[in-house]
């Protein structure tokens, strides 16, 4: 018996010994009405993704710094906390309910969606808008919570450019490769139903996943090649992606390739070797890198970090100055206030494009266009506005 | 076929290499080293790291400097081996089995999420690649890179297999692997013998790194999870302690998983080759060269 | 148990600390209990952000993971590598029931224990023969088939998972508040603790340590080994499955990522690290395994390399584990058993 109230007093005395570290678990520092306003952000810091949170990070600080020496907004400053998520739901739940109790005004992370679902409810409770820059799973919006943005395109939207680009191209033979991610099987789901949907000689002839995190492709590749394609789509992310292109030129294969935006990145290049990624197409929203103009944004981003802008800097970037406009134009940091502004929101400029969110939180143009391998980067091939 | 089967050998062969550190740190103390994997990354980062700053030379002596590389990576990731056993698991000799898994898994991230720290969170790119030409063999595309690798990696097992069965040293090894207490008692420096063992174990798994990366290019700080967890299944269903049941066991593993991903579709694969494995095991519960112990009561 | 005089476990080694006698004797007091349980209701009232009760509630589940696992692991001295596989049993049963046909949460709980009592037989049926090493490979590929199997599956939503589960409620009264459900959390939890105490001081649970210390000897002696081993998977796995169910209540959505074989490594980790069949050194451990990630968060970048740096230290410090269960053999065969290679053996 004696062990049994043991271990229900440690249990005791362990939460309550954790409710004491008000510095590291509690802390809340719920900003009054003239301190600066505070955006939280959860993303993948530490696990497989980690690659991406300091990109986003980044962006996002570019941003807040840009506004805050404009004079911030309704006369206070912004703030950016970074919580990481692992992308794993129950970090990631625990590093938005760290966010709420941090008294955050607004929300702009996101980046896997398994690990974003959790976080949504949270949100919702603590009355706090998400603007999720990169996290673009239909699922996230499909509980209509009052509270959810996403500036993302979507994975129908990219399906549907992909499929347009695939038509344009007049691809017979199309193998579909996914990472057994959401994000990832999401796009070749949508894109298979679309090829189905859009005919025409056009068909899919594969549909492959791998398993994300290694090294050796060999056995999918033998197994694309074999299935004799003459596009091959991959929807998963950079690294992966550089080596399957690589892979699938040694093992022979002469088609056309494809990427999805997860796999738009300089280190595609790298992995799989200048001269074998020449020509590699993407679906991608547009970037700085493929903009008119944009170099500003690049030099400003380089300056103030020392390294290139990375996957989903400009989304990040985006999402805090949609959240101050918001913030502006509420002329307040309640949330249901914020989330009407936002739904009034018409043709501001992103990167993506003219921003306007759907009845869904969604926007309404993907602005995906296609870009191609060329040199060292990723060049403006096709607008697909004709 | 015959280029499902080549290419379950080539990925076999660094399963085998790997699981051979595995298995030999496993019969000598008992411990499944969860840190065996994160070698396998030191070993590509200590590689990649002195490719670069060699850079001048590789240009020219790409081979040559490749292999010199190569040792130099497999000392220094033997050495690192050695501080592990040192720091994390010496201490704990005498403690409870398990407790030495939980340091295994200590060290595991600590590997993983320092090299996290010093080289940031990014892939790298190895800055020599092997690849370019192929030769064709019974419709099988092998390409030349392959089969060198494939070539150093047999000459690293092979040496292995002599040092363990022939030299005085492999005889202590093998002495403590039966019975520690007796081995200690005949007069076997212990922590020199086990120091020795993570010393070449370790070295193995950093060869195998250098290898990958140079082979397909990308490394990353958690590129030896999967492959660590991979290893460890391939020692077990060789008979986990046995040497020549580790390399068999990785290329059994390089096969079903070839095969699998072949005739199910890559998200079932694991899936398969777990499936048979338990089928195998119920079947043939030591694996398939591990001697059929009766354990001590 | 109660009243046997015990005798201390052998001195670690490596200059362990161990606690002052003054500290023991508080410990061991019998109040301690009650007055603990006070301490843990009045938490919530001290400190309500709903991140330390987030965090809290976490840490409470994981706990009647570990406690689950310590059944198997602890007790019947079977490494199980897989454990992830019926914490993920539990919460897809659940989550399915209660998102595809609108089941309450509450009534869910009996499909749960049926599934994971079927899942523990499937598992344990094949595996139970085997020994040591080779459970645990077996174990472990069984966790992997498990989280595949989901991420491949339409019914358990693919790689996104189940969304939308609904948070417990009773007769219509919703607890999905942060404190309130915490304090669910906390019954449910004590609760199972409780019972898992229960069983491991039955003549089951002697039948387990029997079995843990010496599979033969406990055979010869009439033992039926196999079926008394698979009790203890049985319960393992009832006990994993219904944590998962409080798993899917707390984040209203489940995927694949979160039965990975990370999560059952950090199980078997929460059991070790607070001293094998040790019941509040389990509990011990599984708050020290999902707090320490959260109280290092301030580190950032360093957070994992000092989570498994202090891990490596606190096993070097204490070997038996932070809290080891009092061994009740002579002091000599416990001699004995820590020998160099020191095996519990594991079988």
């Amino acid at each position: 018996m004696r062990k049994t109230k043991l271990a229900v007093a440690l249990v005791a005395v362990s939460t309550l010994a954790l409710s004491g570290c008000q510095g590291v678990f509690g802390g809340s520092d719920k900003s009054g009405s003239d301190g600066p306003i505070t955006l939280g952000m959860a993303a993948p810091m530490s696990g497989s993704s980690s690659a991406i949170g300091p990109y986003m990070k980044n962006g996002a600080q570019l941003a807040i710094d840009e506004i805050n020496a404009k004079g911030g907004v309704l006369g206070r400053k912004l703030k950016l906390n970074v919580q990481d998520d692992a992308c794993d739901p129950k970090t990631a739940s625990s590093a938005a309910n760290k966010l709420v109790a941090a008294g955050v005004t607004m929300s702009i992370g996101g980046y896997c969606s398994s690990a974003t679902l959790p976080t949504l409810s949270v949100f919702n409770k603590a009355n706090i808008p998400m603007i999720i820059p990169a996290a673009n799973s239909a699922d996230l919006v499909s509980q209509h919570l009052p509270n959810v943005f996403l500036i993302n395109g979507t994975g129908v939207q990219q399906a549907q450019s992909a499929v347009s680009w695939l038509t344009k191209q007049k691809a017979t033979r199309v193998a579909l490769v996914d990472d057994s991610t959401s994000y990832s099987t999401d796009i070749t789901k949508r894109t298979k139903a679309d090829i189905t949907k859009a005919g025409g000689g056009m068909k899919t002839v594969l549909h492959e996943s791998v398993n994300a995190g290694e090294s050796d492709y060999s056995s999918n590749v033998h197994d694309i090649v074999s299935a004799r394609p003459d596009f091959v789509y991959w929807t998963g992310y950079y690294q992966e992606g550089g080596l399957i292109i690589r892979q699938l030129r040694q093992a022979g294969y002469k088609g056309k390739i494809m990427v999805a935006d997860g796999s738009v990145d300089g280190k595609l290049i790298s992995v799989a070797g200048q001269s074998t990624a020449q020509g590699v197409y993407a679906t991608m929203t547009e970037t700085p890198d493929t903009m008119p103009g944009a170099g500003d944004w690049i030099a400003s981003y380089k300056k103030k970090f020392g390294a290139e802008p990375g996957p989903y800097s400009p989304q990040s970037y985006d999402a805090v100055r949609v959240a101050a406009k918001a913030m502006k134009d509420a002329k307040s940091t309640d949330g249901k206030k914020i989330e009407a502004a936002l739904m009034k929101i018409d043709g501001f400029p992103l990167f993506s494009g003219k921003l306007k969110f759907t009845a869904d939180h969604t926007l309404t143009e993907g602005g995906f266009v296609i870009l191609q391998v060329k040199g060292t980067k990723f060049t403006l091939a096709d607008d697909l506005k004709n | 076929m015959t280029q499902i089967i080549w290419n379950g050998l080539f990925v076999g062969s660094f399963y085998a290499l790997v699981a051979l550190g595995y298995s030999m740190v496993y019969g000598i103390m008992k411990l499944l080293n969860f840190a065996h994997g994160d070698l396998y990354m030191l070993g590509a980062f200590i590689g990649f790291a002195l490719l670069t700053s060699f850079s001048g030379f590789t240009a020219t002596l790409s081979l040559v400097a490749l292999l010199v590389v190569l040792l130099l990576s497999m000392v220094g990731t033997g050495l690192a081996g050695v501080a592990i056993e040192r720091i994390a698991y010496r201490p704990l000799r005498s403690a409870p089995r398990l407790s030495l898994l939980i340091t295994a898994v200590g060290a595991s991230f600590a590997l993983e999420y320092g090299m996290r720290i010093i080289a940031g969170p990014n892939p790298q790119v190895y800055p020599v690649r092997l690849g370019g030409s192929s030769v064709h063999v019974l419709g099988a595309r092998i390409g030349v890179a392959q089969l060198v690798l494939i070539g150093v990696a047999i000459a690293l097992m092979v040496t292995l297999n002599a040092m363990v069965m022939r030299s005085r040293q492999g005889r202590a090894m093998r002495a403590i692997a039966l019975d520690p207490v007796a081995a200690r008692l005949m007069g076997v420096d212990v922590n020199r013998v086990i120091a020795m063992a993570f010393f070449i174990g370790s070295a193995l798994a950093g060869a195998a790194g250098v290898m990958a990366g140079s082979y397909y290019g990308s490394i990353n700080f958690l590129m030896g999870f999967i492959i660590g967890l991979k290893a460890f299944t391939a020692a077990v269903i060789g008979g986990i302690g046995s040497f020549k049941g580790a390399m068999l066991g990785g290329v059994v593993l390089g096969l079903l998983e070839s095969f699998g991903t072949h005739f199910l579709g890559g998200q079932w694969r694991d899936v398969f080759a777990f499936a048979f494995l338990i089928l195998f095991l119920t079947v043939r519960p030591t694996g398939l060269l591990g001697e059929r112990v009766t354990e001590r009561v | 148990m109660t009243t046997t005089k015990t005798v201390q476990p052998p001195k670690p080694p490596a200059g362990g600390g161990g606690l002052g006698n003054a500290a023991k004797t508080v410990l061991r007091s019998r109040w301690i209990g009650p007055v603990g349980l006070f301490l843990g209701a009045i938490a919530p009232i001290l400190i309500a952000t709903p991140y330390a009760m987030n965090v809290m509630t976490s840490a409470l589940i994981f706990v009647m993971l570990a406690v689950g696992l310590n059944i198997v692991v602890g007790q019947c001295g079977l490494l199980d590598l897989g454990y992830a596989a019926f914490f993920a049993v539990g919460a897809y049963t659940s989550g399915i029931l209660a998102t595809r046909l609108h089941w309450p949460l509450l009534a869910t709980i009996p499909a749960v224990i049926v599934v994971t009592v079927l899942a523990g037989i499937v598992v344990g049926g094949p595996t139970l023969r085997l020994r040591s090493d080779y459970l645990a490979i077996v174990t472990l590929g069984f966790g992997e088939i498990i989280r595949v199997t989901a991420n491949n599956l339409s019914i358990t939503g693919g790689p996104e998972g189940i969304y939308g589960i609904p948070s417990l409620s009773v007769a219509g009264v919703d607890l999905s508040n942060s404190v309130v459900f915490y304090y669910v959390v906390l019954v449910i939890v004590a609760a199972a603790v409780l019972g898992a105490n229960r069983l491991i001081r039955s003549r089951l649970g002697r039948a387990w340590r029997f079995i843990r210390e010496d599979e033969d000897a406990a055979e010869a002696m009439g033992v039926h080994t196999y079926r008394v081993k698979m009790a203890a998977y049985i319960a393992g796995a009832v006990w994993g499955g219904l944590a998962g169910v409080l798993f899917g209540a707390q984040l209203s959505a489940i995927s694949p990522a979160s039965f990975t074989f990370l999560q059952s490594a950090l199980v078997l980790m929460a059991v070790v690290l607070g001293g094998m069949g040790s019941t509040p050194g389990v509990v011990i451990g599984a708050l020290f395994v999902t707090m320490l990630p959260e109280a290092l968060r301030g580190l950032s970048d360093y957070r994992y390399f000092a989570f498994g740096a202090l891990l490596i230290i606190v096993m070097v410090l204490r070997p038996q584990g932070l809290w080891p269960a009092r061994t009740r053999e002579p002091a000599r065969t416990a001699r004995r058993s820590a020998t160099f290679d020191g095996e519990v053996r594991i079988r």
